[in-house]
């Protein structure tokens, strides 16, 4: 509405000898922009006074000085529009910061989410040293409510959070997922962006990328209930005991999930090396697989590490697979067929469990959340340190 | 586009300006044990297909996750009743009392047994709980009873040589579950509590359980355990007796000092590995929000939790009738805890 | 390559061993791409078979001709209206309906009636044959006596579609939790695709190339790295705690799904802006338009299929996310659908998670179900993001 008014008036001025300086829309706009910002900052004020608890306006009279803020910033707004007036430098400078503040969200964001994890992880380490929880090799934190409730001169047996049998899970089964999607991925990126035809190529892509696009919790529910088993089977008949809660299981449907990661991200770099090479490589009469070998892959390894890296700040972030189909028993050992348990079951066990909340238990879990956090960034620094340097050799 | 835009942003700023003052809600928010969970929200569907109310909403956050929102205030952001598969401690009552919930009833709904099964393929054993808490402490006494030393037994006939000789493999709840808490409770302080060489070790309520490989933590979905039993016969199994009684087909309990798990002899006593199941109702919201003693009523109706009840039938195990009684009695009263009430425990 | 056609000095047998060598390895290696392609759709083909064979059975819901009798008392007590050995046959999700119906019908009082009715879950998977249906021998021989008489019969399970969770299986369906999802995703579509539009038309078209944008480039790309379960953790700590939006409900999941969607939809249409060439920016600027009337009239319109497809995709990725949810209460017993956004609610991938874990055999059926439907709405997501961006696709 305020468009249409502003603008009307605009256009009321423009006779035969008199031009606006702008188009009429900009008009409009600069009285949008008078009604709406205002209004908004003053529901966002009171918004932001009701969660500090500092005052509650109610309801109706929160309505009426934002209905009244808008009048006023229109009239404010139609009474400036004249014939010279630049509202088109008005309304740029209005959108800039609009976009500029949308921009700032993200920035937000990240500070939300490193406050919300350091904050609780902080309270966590002044109970339990922060070195007892990276080496230690036992997870023992049954006795953790007795801290919160103020009773450790209770002779009980101390909570052990040595969190190092967790992070050996969590690497395991990202191990057995690379083991899966990084010669699956990469081989079936070199053969869509090598072999097949434009065509087939157009096909695949999108079907692998389906893979990726299946929820994680439909891939916990088939690893727990199809899968898991089925290597139980496979295994006893080797004579081999394997735990129902085997980190083989999601490990494998981990690396099956993040198949396309890789090979997308590869099949983009590899054909993103310059066709040149490969047109100079197969001239001295090498065959095509000695080219793609010697010539196009360690041309692309740069972005084949870097979509490895991601993949694998993928596996070892991924929740639901592992809630639903991995163990929670802390276990150091190199037998995938046992159960194992990760970073991310964790925090969902500390998050939801029986346990008092404010014990070191439950708070474990931000700091558990931390580490995942610190690995995550690390790898995904890397990874773009990586790209940086591959894109400096071809351009 | 830009103006939809501005507009949808100030009416996002507005609402939540609002959401605040949205004090008036009409369907109850329950919280708490995931082990009275079934019976709850079993309860609260009832509610909702058979009266004006609407069905109110639960959520399976664990006891002590529960008890956190429960005692965070007075606020129709908080919730109404929380469920419990423990008694409330008192910290988590004081911690109510400075958040201004003042007026709490506490009402116990039933048992919850602890089975020991196994598969019904196997050969029935039975258990003492001495016997039990050999197989899983993670410290046990030395032959000689001088002192304490890690778990060395591997096989049943270690322990007593009554027993088969079959390899202790115990699938149970992970730490986080109540279902452990009482077991630990039932099995291992309860036993280590007037045991000398525990004492002597300096521990009164020793209740590490073993981590090597031997007590395998299992989730709370006890329905994985119960296959996992039809697959590894030698093992044992420990959960809730509701998961016992649905699975009467594949597996079968283990007797503990000679009495099997079933409502009776939870009910009389004799089965020991039983715990109560509790509910927690904020007085101030009765007013506040339609359905609470509506839902608490049906709740200890007897076509809910009496002997022939629906709730039995998926596994509640009812409690004795004057038990029943009593506990109506304090629903019609609303009942309030107070402080003295943690120290008769 | 071909080189053995034409005789010459390097004809030898040694020479013909290494060539053979060498194609065959170039053969091979064609085929171990070929294999794991192979390898990953045959996967993709077993999980969907696996899924649908165990979801079909959920689509069919056993019915069950017993006598009711519209007695009064069934009023007060709906085990009344029928045979007490025919308790546990009859579904009670339907049975604890009478007494209701029964008020509105006052005058059916004193009628016996034979008619169709659900029947219980454990009966309906006697009845389908499935491992671990739970019927006692007792019911057994009544329902395979029923079976005899003809009084059992299969009919398409709607209320699958038109019921919200419930304890009793027969009774379950998937309404509360696929509005849920409805509303959840709606807010995260109307906070996500803005922010992450403007975010990415600041960084492409309007801002400089200084320390700041270039803090929040890297800062995108760390976003869209972070495990979705700790913005769960974010969500938990802002939304609920600090902003005190209602748990559970569809606000506090769309908030923290939007902030989850954020990075994929900047990355998404940064890329499709930076395909627009910046030979149609310059030609707007050279007939005197402003950054934004270029951006906005030129440039936007031109990246509008690549920024439709990056949504969408975001958009689908955030349907199917489970983990954050967890952590802001909306995995819970949800059984009504919720009217506005500040209600609690749950959603598709939820529910899923909630049923996996439930005890009895019906649900596994359901959940399969579930997934199935969850899988089509998301299948058909992206397959309009692939079919855009073929369509509209432009090569400059």
């Amino acid at each position: 509405m305020a468009f249409w008014m502003g603008r009307g008036k605009a256009l009321s001025f423009e006779t035969d000898d008199v031009r606006l300086h702008s188009r009429p829309g900009f008009y409009g706009l600069y009285a949008v922009s008078w009604i709406a910002l205002p209004a908004l900052a003053v529901s966002l004020l009171f918004s932001i006074a009701h969660i500090f608890n500092l005052f509650t306006v109610p309801a109706p009279m929160l309505l009426a000085t934002t209905l009244g803020l808008g009048s006023a910033g229109l009239w404010f707004a139609l009474s400036h529009i004249n014939a010279n007036f630049r509202a088109r430098q008005a309304v740029e400078k209005v959108m800039r910061g609009l976009l500029f503040t949308a921009a700032a969200i993200s920035i937000l964001t990240t500070i939300g989410i490193v406050l919300s994890v350091v904050f609780e992880s902080v309270r966590f380490f002044k109970v339990i040293p922060i070195w007892d929880f990276i080496t230690g090799t036992q997870w023992q934190p049954d006795t953790a409510f007795l801290i919160g409730a103020g009773r450790t001169n209770e002779s009980v047996a101390p909570p052990l959070f040595g969190s190092l049998p967790i992070f050996a899970g969590t690497f395991m089964i990202t191990l057995i997922a690379m083991l899966v999607a990084v010669p699956i991925g990469l081989f079936a990126a070199i053969y869509m962006s090598e072999y097949a035809s434009h065509n087939a190529r157009g096909h695949l892509k999108p079907m692998l990328e389906i893979l990726a696009g299946i929820p994680t919790v439909v891939y916990g529910f088939f690893a727990a209930i199809t899968i898991s088993p089925l290597i139980v089977n496979i295994a006893h008949t080797f004579g081999l005991e394997a735990d129902y809660t085997n980190a083989l299981a999601p490990g494998l449907i981990m690396g099956i999930m993040i198949i396309p990661f890789i090979s997308s991200l590869s099949d983009d770099v590899i054909r993103a090396v310059p066709q040149s090479l490969r047109d100079g490589s197969l001239a001295l009469g090498t065959t095509k697989a000695e080219t793609i070998r010697h010539i196009v892959l360690p041309a692309a390894l740069p972005g084949i590490v870097s979509a490895c890296l991601l993949a694998i700040s993928r596996a070892i972030g991924e929740t639901m697979i592992v809630v639903m189909a991995a163990g929670l028993r802390p276990n150091l050992t190199a037998n995938p067929l046992e159960g194992m348990t990760t970073v991310t079951v964790k925090i969902v066990e500390a998050l939801t469990g029986d346990q008092e909340f404010d014990s070191a238990f439950t708070l474990s879990a931000f700091a558990l959340g931390l580490v995942l956090l610190i690995a995550t960034l690390i790898l995904n620094i890397i990874s773009i340190m990586v790209v940086r340097k591959f894109r400096q050799q071809y351009e | 586009m830009k103006k939809q835009y501005a507009i949808l942003m100030a009416a996002t700023f507005l609402g939540l300006a609002f959401i605040g003052q949205a004090e008036a809600r009409d369907q109850i928010r329950i919280v708490g044990s995931s082990t009275v969970y079934p019976f709850s929200s079993y309860t609260a569907e009832t509610l909702g297909s058979t009266t004006k109310f609407k069905t109110p909403v639960v959520e399976s956050t664990g006891s002590g996750g529960g008890m956190k929102l429960f005692c965070a205030g007075n606020g129709m952001n908080t919730p109404d009743i929380t469920n419990a598969s423990r008694r409330m401690k008192s910290t988590e009552y004081k911690k109510c009392q400075e958040n201004g919930v003042k007026d709490i009833t506490e009402i116990v709904v039933g048992y919850d047994g602890i089975a020991i099964a196994q598969s019904k393929t196997t050969a029935a054993i039975n258990l003492t709980r001495k016997e039990l808490l050999l197989a899983v402490a993670a410290k046990v006494p030395s032959k000689d009873e001088s002192v304490l030393v890690n778990n060395p037994y591997y096989y049943w006939n270690e322990i007593n040589a009554r027993l088969p000789h079959r390899k202790i493999a115990i699938y149970g709840p992970p730490t986080s579950s109540g279902t452990r808490d009482a077991f630990e409770d039932m099995i291992l302080k309860h036993n280590t509590k007037h045991w000398k060489v525990y004492n002597d070790a300096g521990f009164k309520h020793f209740h590490a359980i073993r981590q090597d490989g031997v007590y395998i933590p299992s989730g709370e979905n006890d329905n994985l355990i119960v296959r996992k039993l039809t697959k590894d016969t030698a093992a044992l199994g420990i959960f809730g007796y509701s998961y016992l009684a649905e699975n009467t087909d594949k597996i079968s309990a283990a007797t503990i000092e000679g009495v099997a798990p079933a409502p009776e002899t939870v009910q009389d006593g004799s089965y020991k590995l039983s715990r109560s199941l509790y509910f927690y109702i904020k007085q101030s919201h009765i007013k506040k929000v339609p359905g609470i003693l509506e839902y608490a009523n049906l709740f200890m109706n007897e076509r809910m939790i009496g002997d022939e009840g629906e709730c039995a039938d998926i596994g509640l195990i009812p409690l004795p009738k004057e038990m029943r009684d009593h506990y109506r009695s304090h629903l019609k009263s609303l009942v309030r805890i107070k402080l003295e009430d943690f120290a008769k425990k | 390559m071909n080189n053995s056609t034409q005789p010459n000095n390097f004809i030898s047998d040694e020479k013909k061993l290494r060539q053979k060598r060498r194609e065959r390895a170039d053969s091979r290696f064609h085929w171990y791409g070929l294999t794991a392609l192979g390898l990953a759709l045959a996967f993709l083909v077993f999980f969907f078979v696996d899924i649908i064979g165990q979801a079909v059975p959920a689509f069919y819901q056993t019915e069950v001709k017993v006598n009711i009798h519209y007695v009064e008392a069934a009023k007060t007590n709906y085990n009344k209206a029928v045979d007490h050995k025919l308790r546990r046959v009859v579904s009670r999700a339907w049975l604890r309906t009478l007494p209701v119906y029964l008020k509105r019908h006052p005058e059916l009082i004193g009628n016996n009636i034979k008619q169709w009715v659900p029947a219980d879950s454990r009966v309906d998977q006697y009845i389908k044959q499935h491992n671990g249906h739970g019927l006692k021998s007792k019911y057994q021989r009544i329902v395979d006596a029923m079976a005899e008489e003809g009084r059992i019969r299969q009919v398409f399970n709607i209320r699958f579609f038109t019921s919200g969770d419930s304890k009793l299986p027969e009774n379950a369906g998937i309404f509360s939790a696929a509005v849920g999802s409805i509303f959840t995703l709606l807010i995260t579509m109307l906070i996500a695709v803005p922010i992450g539009v403007m975010t990415a038309i600041y960084l492409e078209e309007f801002s400089e190339d200084n320390h700041f944008t270039r803090i929040i480039e890297v800062n995108i790309n760390n976003l869209a790295a972070i495990p979705s379960i700790l913005y769960g953790l974010l969500g938990l700590a802002i939304f609920i705690n600090f902003a005190g939006v209602p748990r559970s409900s569809a606000l506090a999941g769309g908030l923290t799904l939007a902030l989850m969607t954020l990075p994929i939809i900047i990355i998404a249409t940064r890329a499709a802006l930076q395909s627009v060439p910046s030979s149609i920016r310059e030609a707007a600027f050279g007939l005197g338009a402003s950054r934004w009337q270029t951006t906005w009239h030129h440039v936007l319109p031109l990246a509008m299929p690549g920024i439709l497809t990056g949504s969408i995709i975001g958009l689908a990725q955030a349907m199917g996310e489970t983990a954050p949810l967890l952590i802001v209460g909306m995995v819970a017993y949800v059984p009504d659908a919720p009217d506005n956004i500040l209600e609690a609610a749950t959603v598709l991938p939820a529910q899923i998670y909630t049923w996996a874990g439930e005890s009895l055999r019906a649900y596994e059926e359901r959940t399969a179900a579930a997934i199935l439907v969850l899988l089509t709405v998301l299948l058909s997501l992206n397959g309009l993001a692939v079919y855009l961006r073929k369509h509209f696709e432009r090569r400059w």
